[in-house]
């Protein structure tokens, strides 16, 4: 038995904590490259297999502290990285327009719609423009 | 034996997807998981969680540990 439960607002604590998981991992993806090796053991590890602190400092042979540090270091670090080149909220932005161009060719396509090809021909420019 | 649950990031790169798994906590690193009991899915609006509640039970209460995050979403969905 599978149950589907949707989360509640983004309020509480709980999707906080998840909000923010799913944040650094997305910082992993575009600039993770850009850590050290053993930073990025160590940040892979904590956020995308979810081990604890103290997980990782058996593993790795280093006090928790330590592990916290580095941590908290790479988040830093990644989120100056956002802060400067903006590829997230651009990769965003691009992402929600592409879904409305998506929606208004469906209309196009099923209702014939034709007024919707100025709104294509907009929002094209609008990506244009970010770049 | 020590087992835990965990999240595990899948997905491809930019589109995060997770999965909630039954592990061995002596071994983290190796990614191998005894058995997976849900999904997390936070690319959608409102983020999606499927769980197998009645795997999640037993596998509570024969001693798994939920890690903080597996914790507050079983929290969130009643089970716990």
């Amino acid at each position: 038995m599978t149950s589907q439960i949707i989360l509640k607002n983004q309020d509480n604590k709980i999707s906080k904590k998840l909000d923010q998981i799913v944040e650094l991992s997305l910082l992993y993806d575009f600039y993770g490259a850009l850590l050290k090796d053993h930073q990025r053991e160590i940040y892979e590890d904590y956020i995308l297999n979810d081990l604890s602190l103290s997980e990782i400092a058996s593993v790795q042979d280093i006090s928790r502290q330590g592990v916290y540090d580095i941590i908290k270091r790479c988040s830093k670090q990644l989120i100056d990285y956002e802060k400067k080149l903006q590829l997230i909220e651009k990769f965003n932005n691009t992402k929600d327009r592409i879904n409305q161009i998506n929606v208004l060719a469906k209309d196009i396509k099923e209702h014939g719609n034709l007024e919707d090809i100025d709104q294509i021909e907009k929002i094209s420019y609008q990506i244009l423009d970010e770049f | 034996m020590a087992v835990k649950i965990r999240l595990k990031r899948m997905g491809q790169k930019k589109a995060p997807f997770y999965r909630i798994i039954v592990a061995d906590s002596r071994s983290p690193r190796d990614g191998k998981f005894i058995d997976q009991i849900g999904t997390y899915d936070p690319t959608v609006e409102p983020s999606a969680f499927n769980v197998d509640e009645e795997a999640a039970k037993k596998w509570l209460a024969n001693g798994a540990q939920p890690t903080d995050t597996v914790n507050k979403l079983f929290k969130n969905a009643g089970i716990l």
